[in-house]
């Protein structure tokens, strides 16, 4: 499971637990997220997330 | 040891940040000999400085710990406080707006605009800005190779830009901009409601009259909303519910001028400061139209050089550590967004602007769940306008001296004259 922060604003996306507010199930893979789906604190596209080691 | 009083008195004086220079030496040295330290002033709460831009993401990570809204948003003395509570009654800050709330009434009020301000949802404005771009680029040219480029140009297309976005009509503009930068520059005499030096009691007075100005202005549009809804940000505002009420007075109040004045003069600064940056650097106009897909970079650049709001205050409501200081409940502390944008750990050459860095995580929107609302919207339409202007622009040179507002909250250059010559 990885995690993945917004670039704008720091959100982290964990895969672990994905965004049930937004019905992303827990353990959904970041690629497996629709590609319109957007930071749910600023806004910001799926492309300016990153990866974190 | 609390950082010396001459240091802490210049981080906090509106006059030494219209000489930037004196702001940034003074937070070089904090940030190399105390960069997380308290400020001990005798007419002030004692207040943590936090300088660095790891420390100041840290904090803004945490808006569980690190409160917006229990203590005044920015730096204001004791008395100042004290005034601003017998104002309100029983609220540090004067305008209830986004930036001086928290927790689930943030998450609310936030949730009303945030939808339309995505970079999905504004897509779609890139056209209708860009025509407002193109014609603020011809009045520019239109001074015939000499203009104050902040007064003439930056001040004036961001706020007709936001205010399209809003549904102000442009007749209002002129009254926008003068009330917004009473607001903003209440130490500045060329700006501020009296055009005269103010001491702090009739700042305080001034800023509660402008208040009570832009409220009455206000009152009339959430009529005129409420009973013809369009989707323009204002009527949003006046239409928004939450639990089946409709915002209460100073929830909606705060709305409207913070959209209406940081909506714009934070762009106004930014974009005021990149030109005089390129002024006086003659090279950068030549780089920039020998490489255009930069411009995103420039933006961003740009954002990180002029940081137009110069900090906010935060009050812990735990006890804490952050950069190896005990922080303790109740502690208030100064996040400079001016000092973490020039953070040596993060850029090796901090005090030049150069469109070139191949990262640029500056901070001035900002990070968490506080970070600005507008940002996407202030990114496009600086983009856009440069796009416009580089196409037109020849040469550009500073035509004399400069000049900064005397504010250390929000603020940036009011006057950039400058020389040009264009296509």
């Amino acid at each position: 499971m990885k995690k993945w922060r917004c670039r704008n604003c720091g959100f982290i996306y964990d895969e672990e637990f994905g965004w049930p507010e937004e019905g992303i199930a827990p353990g959904t893979r970041f690629e497996d997220i629709p590609d319109d789906w957007y930071c749910p604190d600023c806004g910001t596209e799926k492309d300016d997330f990153d990866l974190i080691d | 040891m609390a950082i010396s009083e001459e240091l802490a008195r210049t981080i906090i004086d509106p006059k030494a940040y219209s000489n930037r220079e004196v702001v940034d030496s003074a937070f070089a040295q904090i940030r190399a000999n105390q960069p997380l330290d308290k400020a001990e002033l005798a007419e002030f709460e004692p207040f943590w400085v936090v300088s660095r831009h790891a420390d100041i993401k840290e904090v803004e990570r945490h808006p569980d710990i690190f409160h917006n809204g229990d203590k005044s948003t920015f730096i204001t003395n004791i008395e100042g406080n004290q005034r601003v509570q017998m104002l309100t009654g029983g609220e540090p800050n004067l305008i209830r707006s986004l930036v001086s709330v928290d927790g689930d009434e943030h998450k609310a009020l936030r949730g009303i605009v945030f939808p339309h301000v995505t970079p999905r949802a504004i897509r779609p404005l890139e056209d209708a800005i860009r025509g407002i771009a193109r014609e603020f680029v011809d009045h520019m040219l239109s001074f015939d190779g000499e203009v104050d480029f902040a007064a003439d140009v930056a001040f004036l297309y961001p706020l007709r830009v936001i205010m399209t976005v809003l549904g102000v009509p442009q007749e209002d503009e002129a009254f926008m901009l003068k009330l917004t930068q009473e607001l903003f520059n209440n130490a500045d005499p060329e700006l501020n409601r009296a055009r005269a030096e103010l001491s702090p009691e009739e700042m305080l007075k001034s800023l509660w009259e402008t208040t009570m100005e832009l409220e009455n202005y206000f009152k009339a549009v959430t009529e005129k909303f409420r009973a013809n809804p369009t989707t323009q940000i204002n009527s949003l505002i006046a239409n928004a519910q939450i639990n089946g009420e409709y915002l209460n007075h100073r929830q909606m109040m705060g709305y409207y001028i913070i959209a209406a004045t940081a909506g714009h003069d934070t762009t106004s600064n930014t974009t005021a400061g990149a030109m005089w940056a390129l002024a006086e650097r003659p090279h950068l106009l030549k780089q920039m139209q020998d490489n255009p897909d930069r411009i995103n970079a420039f933006v961003e650049e740009s954002i990180r050089w002029e940081v137009p709001v110069k900090h906010f205050m935060r009050s812990a409501v735990a006890d804490c550590e952050v950069g190896g200081q005990q922080i303790k409940a109740g502690d208030w502390l100064m996040l400079s967004y001016q000092s973490g944008n020039r953070d040596e750990a993060v850029w090796a050459d901090p005090f030049e602007f150069r469109m070139d860095r191949e990262a640029n995580p500056q901070i001035a929107f900002g990070y968490g769940v506080h970070v600005c609302l507008g940002q996407h919207l202030a990114r496009m339409e600086m983009r856009i306008l440069w796009e416009e202007l580089f196409k037109r622009l020849k040469s550009v040179e500073m035509n004399g001296v400069g000049e900064r507002t005397i504010s250390n909250f929000v603020c940036g250059p009011k006057h950039v004259p400058i020389r040009f010559t264009a296509h």
